[in-house]
């Protein structure tokens, strides 16, 4: 197994036992444990690292096969949970996103994800790569809103069937910490895919279906928060939308 | 050196013979000091609360018997209250103030309120200088004790009545109850209880509504709120994130035409609404608009059951940390103690 490999599987592991100890302490109904976040950094330090050898192999931003888009979004995500995680106090976010991180990491080491040869770039549009580095990255935030979601989903149902006496309905925070930090990262996610449009349109070759479905994605977003703000809307719908545009938003990949 | 323990609580006496063996907390030290005193005693201390009296002595072990008859006499100790009273002497004293300490003596069990309320008495024992050697290691060791069943085990997990659960959903919906808005239809106790809770934690503002305005005003008054006529407490709906409803209505005075009727004001925001009345004050279809989470008496109370039955299935747990830590103590001072 070669040194990249042997990282981003470590990297895999480590996010898989975030996600394990996030369960246990759901489980056991102990005190939470401080070991998810530190295991979703070492896990963010070795994704980081993965990448930085891929870029040094493209000479690029590496986000040119699926393989590397999948660890560009898995460590968008690690990096806006650390953030949100930490920040909001929503360490149980790490129970919701390390599996997906995990999965995310596996699924880019199955052969064919990944060139196992990657070819250095000689004619690089610095455009372009600001324009797909900051896509992914507002990929993860949206990610990260869509997990937040699926939260406050599961907490809206626990607390409309009465089902109060479980462990995981004790250890998730309040309904309002979560439809916060809903709205924030799909926020934060617009903003940087307003940046990563923005810059997609600086290049030198630009258009395409790949830009089309970027712009409907780009308002699908736009108007769901104008919505949310100026008229309201009940925190269910806005979770359903956020989960639901989120992974048509991935279409966005398809047509590249 | 020996030590024994004579108490009474709110399972072996009544609520006259609490009153009057009850102590006021300004004067436990001076208390525990007068104690220190008598013929045989050399430590002591007075612990006070509402529903328990206890003194805990050491004396010579040739001077026990003597120190526990001096300690009866000037505690006023009469024969019709030998029923009442508990004794325990040595490890067993020991065992008793861990299980007081952690809860599990308590009315409420393991609630956490003894905790600090021992703490308090050992403290005005201790500053009164009516401890020494003996007492002082068995107090401080047995606070690490009840530290340890309360980290250990899950015994002060469960809201053991309607008021806290209310309270901790509130809490699990808003979490911070400081930005939030009660509304209360009916002023009556269960009210009163329940918005009391919520007033400690800081809520922003109370409306109090009831048919009787002057009730409503009283109940306002008495939490701080802004009482509100009966026919006018639909127009605050729209501004309220926790209604608490018990009223002696025998029809429902919240209907979901109600809320739906202020949803688009609302923004769609988060209510939670608690329905206390019986029979019911809060229409059924309440519960079934999307942002609202009503509970009514039936779900709180069934929360409060488990919260007792997941406290009661602790105790062996816990007993199993008290004799453990105990025997260590008991070792450590080579039954000195």
């Amino acid at each position: 197994m070669s040194t990249m490999t042997l990282t981003l599987v470590i990297a895999a592991i480590l996010a898989g036992l975030a996600g394990i100890l996030g369960v246990r302490s759901i489980v056991t109904e102990r005190k939470r444990t401080r070991w998810t976040i530190l295991l979703m950094l070492v896990s963010f330090g070795l994704q980081l690292i993965w990448l930085g050898k891929r870029g040094e192999m493209r000479a690029s931003c590496p986000l040119l096969d699926s393989g590397e888009i999948l660890v560009f979004l898995a460590w968008s995500i690690s990096l806006f949970y650390l953030i949100v995680g930490s920040a909001y106090r929503i360490t149980l976010l790490g129970m919701f996103s390390a599996p997906l991180v995990m999965v995310m990491l596996l699924i880019a080491k199955i052969p064919g994800m990944l060139d196992d040869n990657p070819v250095k770039q000689t004619n690089v549009d610095y455009w372009g790569e600001m324009h797909s580095a900051i896509s992914v990255l507002s990929y993860g935030a949206l990610a990260l809103g869509a997990v937040s979601a699926v939260m406050f989903l599961v907490l809206d149902r626990l607390l409309k069937t009465r089902d109060t006496s479980s462990g995981l309905f004790k250890k998730m925070p309040p309904l309002d910490t979560i439809v916060g930090s809903v709205v924030r990262l799909t926020i934060i996610g617009l903003s940087f895919l307003s940046i990563g449009l923005a810059c997609g349109f600086m290049m030198r070759i630009h258009g395409g279906p790949h830009f089309l479905v970027a712009i409907v994605v780009w308002l699908a977003y736009l108007l769901l928060l104008g919505i949310w703000f100026v008229r309201g809307m009940t925190p269910k719908k806005m979770s359903v939308f956020v989960v639901v545009l989120f992974f048509a938003s991935l279409s966005v990949f398809v047509v590249l | 050196m020996n030590l024994f323990c004579l108490g009474l609580n709110h399972e072996t006496a009544p609520l006259e013979v609490r009153e009057k063996f009850s102590i006021p907390m300004e004067h436990l030290g001076q208390r525990s000091y007068q104690l220190t005193t008598l013929d045989g005693v050399r430590e002591a201390v007075v612990i006070s609360t509402c529903n328990r009296m206890e003194v805990y002595v050491a004396a010579e072990d040739d001077k026990l018997s003597d120190a526990e008859s001096s300690v009866k006499k000037n505690l006023g100790f009469e024969v019709n209250d030998t029923a009442h009273f508990y004794n325990c002497r040595s490890v067993e004293a020991m065992k008793h103030l861990c299980r007081v300490v952690s809860g599990l003596d308590s009315m409420v069990l393991g609630e956490t309120e003894i905790f600090g309320q021992v703490k308090k008495a050992y403290q005005y024992a201790l500053e009164a200088t009516a401890t020494g050697g003996v007492l002082n290691k068995v107090f401080q060791k047995s606070f690490g004790v009840g530290k340890k069943v309360r980290t250990e085990t899950t015994i002060q997990n469960g809201q053991t009545s309607v008021g806290s659960v209310a309270l901790d959903l509130a809490e699990k919906i808003f979490s911070d109850l400081k930005d939030s808005t009660v509304m209360v239809i009916g002023a009556g106790e269960m009210s009163r209880i329940t918005v009391q809770s919520m007033v400690l934690r800081g809520v922003k503002k109370v409306y109090v509504t009831n048919r009787s305005h002057d009730k409503a005003v009283a109940l306002a008054n008495e939490v701080g709120g802004e009482a509100v006529r009966f026919n006018d407490w639909s127009k605050v709906l729209a501004t309220v994130d926790v209604v608490i409803s018990s009223t002696g209505s025998t029809e429902p005075v919240v209907r979901a035409s109600d809320i739906e009727a202020v949803r688009k004001k609302r923004k769609y925001r988060p209510l939670f609404m608690i329905d206390i009345a019986v029979p019911r004050d809060i229409e059924h279809g309440v519960g079934e608009i999307e942002e609202v989470y009503l509970y009514d008496l039936d779900t709180l109370q069934k929360q409060v059951d488990e919260g007792h039955a997941r406290r009661k299935a602790q105790v062996r747990e816990c007993e199993k940390i008290i004799d453990a830590e105990v025997l260590k103590i008991a070792n450590q001072q080579n039954n000195h103690v």
